[in-house]
Order: structure tokens, then sequence, then C-alpha cells
């Protein structure tokens, strides 16, 4: 059937979820749903995350200011009262919130180079915390490389008959 | 921002409710959990909540869990003799029937449950090395099946070494939060 894809991250199969407070960076920035973050501490008494650097604690489920929130009470809802909405565990998703081009062309002049997916890669949150299939700690030279934080694995790869999203089993 | 905020603004930081931690492990997120028995050895020495266990052989046909030697099955959400079960009909009920519950998978927790003291300062005599956690840190058990981010399969020379991950730090111990180790598990 019609699978509606109005948000950044679509879910078929829920995981886990848990209310998180948000690092300076995340607020100010704002994020997309789907987006990577890791665990920082925090003064106060809160479980805070900030963008991911490769390393998982979970995805954000709902982005920062989203199309389908416009003209609602959630409009920029979680930056105003700095939470968001952690998921983690295992979850079936469809999200547009995926490394379009690998890490060498994006960090040259040159032209971007699209990353192929398929089904079943194992994806790894980028530098920026973004699901991709490459091992930017590798590529970049992180002394960390490589990076074993496995999140999940391709179900879907995008294309014209899911909108372009990036359907994905996390392991996380 | 300044509390209350000023007039014209709606921005209000709560900072997070004032989280109650009365039991050796709080629970944010929980996982799957589901009854063990426990060995004697943990019904003779008694056990602190999130406590980490392994599996071990028993004769009746239960799931059986002993101390964790730095392997895993899960952790156990509630101690044999914590303070918050004195005077009501948890007291030492896990003791007496021999069971205690187990929480496996991912679950967010706080907890006091957790190596304070490098694995060489305890063994070595000397002054007692304090472990510096930091968020984000791998999470293993300790040889006693406390969390920590040492791998002391390694440090000891197991053979059965490297440890395997456990969890992750979410928040480090402090006075705000009564110095209780937050993390979310891997198990």
């Amino acid at each position: 059937m019609e699978l509606p894809r109005t948000r950044d991250v679509i879910t078929q199969v829920k995981g886990q979820t848990f209310p998180v407070g948000l690092s300076t960076n995340l607020t100010q920035l704002g994020w997309a749903g789907g987006q990577g973050v890791l665990w920082i501490d925090s003064p106060y008494d809160v479980f805070t995350v900030d963008f991911s650097d490769g390393r998982p604690a979970g995805f954000l489920l709902w982005g920062s200011n989203e199309l389908a929130d416009q003209y609602t009470a959630y409009t920029g809802n979680q930056p105003l009262y700095n939470f968001a909405v952690l998921c983690y565990g295992l979850w079936l998703i469809s999200t547009s919130t995926y490394e379009r081009y690998t890490y060498a062309s994006r960090t040259s002049n040159g032209p971007l180079v699209p990353i192929v997916y398929n089904p079943s890669d194992r994806l790894l949150f980028s530098l920026r915390g973004i699901y991709t299939n490459e091992d930017e700690w590798t590529l970049s030279g992180d002394p960390r490389a490589p990076n074993r934080f496995y999140v999940g694995s391709v179900m879907e790869v995008p294309g014209s008959n899911n909108n372009n999203f990036l359907s994905l089993q996390t392991t996380m | 921002m300044p509390f209350p905020p000023p007039p014209g603004t709606f921005e209000i930081d709560f900072h997070g409710i004032d989280l109650i931690r009365s039991r050796d492990c709080v629970i944010f997120g929980k996982g799957p959990a589901h009854n063990v028995a426990v060995d004697d050895n943990l019904i003779a020495g008694g056990w602190p909540g999130g406590q980490g266990a392994q599996w071990v052989a028993s004769e009746a046909d239960e799931p059986t869990v002993t101390y964790s030697s730095g392997l895993f099955g899960g952790f156990l959400i509630w101690g044999s003799d914590e303070s918050a079960d004195q005077y009501t009909a948890m007291t030492g009920n896990q003791l007496v029937y021999g069971h205690a519950v187990m929480m496996t998978g991912r679950a967010v927790i706080s907890t006091s449950s957790y190596e304070r003291y490098t694995y060489e300062s305890r063994i070595g005599g000397g002054p007692l090395v304090p472990l510096i956690y930091t968020a984000q840190q791998t999470l293993y058990f300790s040889l006693r099946g406390l969390w920590t981010y040492e791998d002391e399969l390694v440090l000891s020379g197991s053979p059965l070494q490297p440890a395997r991950l456990t969890g992750v730090v979410c928040q480090v111990p402090k006075i705000i939060n009564e110095f209780f180790l937050g993390l979310q598990t891997r198990l």
C-alpha cells in the first residue's frame, strides 16, 4: 500500500523511547528527525544528548522544525522546552535523514558523488550523526577508527518509489 | 535563562524534574525483565540493585544466575536487602524464595552499583585510585559484576578476555545525582 512519508522519520516498528535534554548545539542549530545523538554530561540532573560523532546513544524521533509541525502547537516546541524523544533499541523506520554523498566528495572541492546503498548494508553514524554505510572514522583518519558502533542495516534503498527515503532496521 | 523568565517570553528551562533515587537502581527506560532463580552464592552473599549477573548451571529446570565475573546475562533490578524494602512485604523476599528479577536488552538506568576505584588499586594494596567516568564511555561488568569502564578480564589476564560491552555512560556520578551512575544498557 502507499506509505505516506510526511515526516523525517516514519516509524514502521517501534522500539524504545526516552525523553532527553538537549545540548546548546542542538537547540541552536536544530536537527532533522532521525538525527543520531550521543550522551554528554550536563550540570543538571538531566540525561542530555548532543549530535553524534559516530558514537550512538540513539536517534531523535522528531526534527526540531519539521514541515508537518507548522501551524500546530508543536511548532518549535522541542528547542523551546529543551527536550526531545530519544529512540533506541530495535526499530524499523523510513527516513530522509541519511548521507547522500560520499565523505570524500563532501570534504573535497570536487563533484558530489552519491552513496549507493544496498539492502542489508550495515550502517554507522557519520561524523555529524547521520546514517551512512561509510566508516567516516577511517576515512577521516580518526584515531578511534575503525568504527564498530553499527547502528543498523538497510531494509529498502532510496528510490523514486519511496520518496527517496532510506528504510532501515536499527540495532543501537 | 533567569527564573522566573522575563515578562513576554515563554522560554522556560526546567532543567529536569527532581529525580528520586531511593533505590540502588532507578529505571528510566525499561528493558525486558524476567524472573530468574539465584544460586547459593547470591543467597549467601546478597547483592545490591543493579548487580550484574551471569547464567549458571542448575539442577532445577529454571534459568539460574550468579554474580557476574565479567560475563553477563543481565542485571538484577532490586537488591536483596535495600533500605527502601525495610518494613515492607519485600523485606528479604528474594533471598527467602531464591528468585530475583533480571533485566536484559536496552534500558536507561541510574545506579549506585558501579566500581568506584581502578582494578589495579583495588587489588594492589596501595591507595585507592578513583575511576573517572565520562559520558558515552563504554561499560563492562567487573570481575564481581559491577559496572565499570575498565576491562577487568584483560587487566586480570583472564582467558575469557576481552569483556563484552554491557552499556554506555549517560550521566557521570556527581553531587546533583547523589553520585549515581547513569547508563544505557546493551545486554
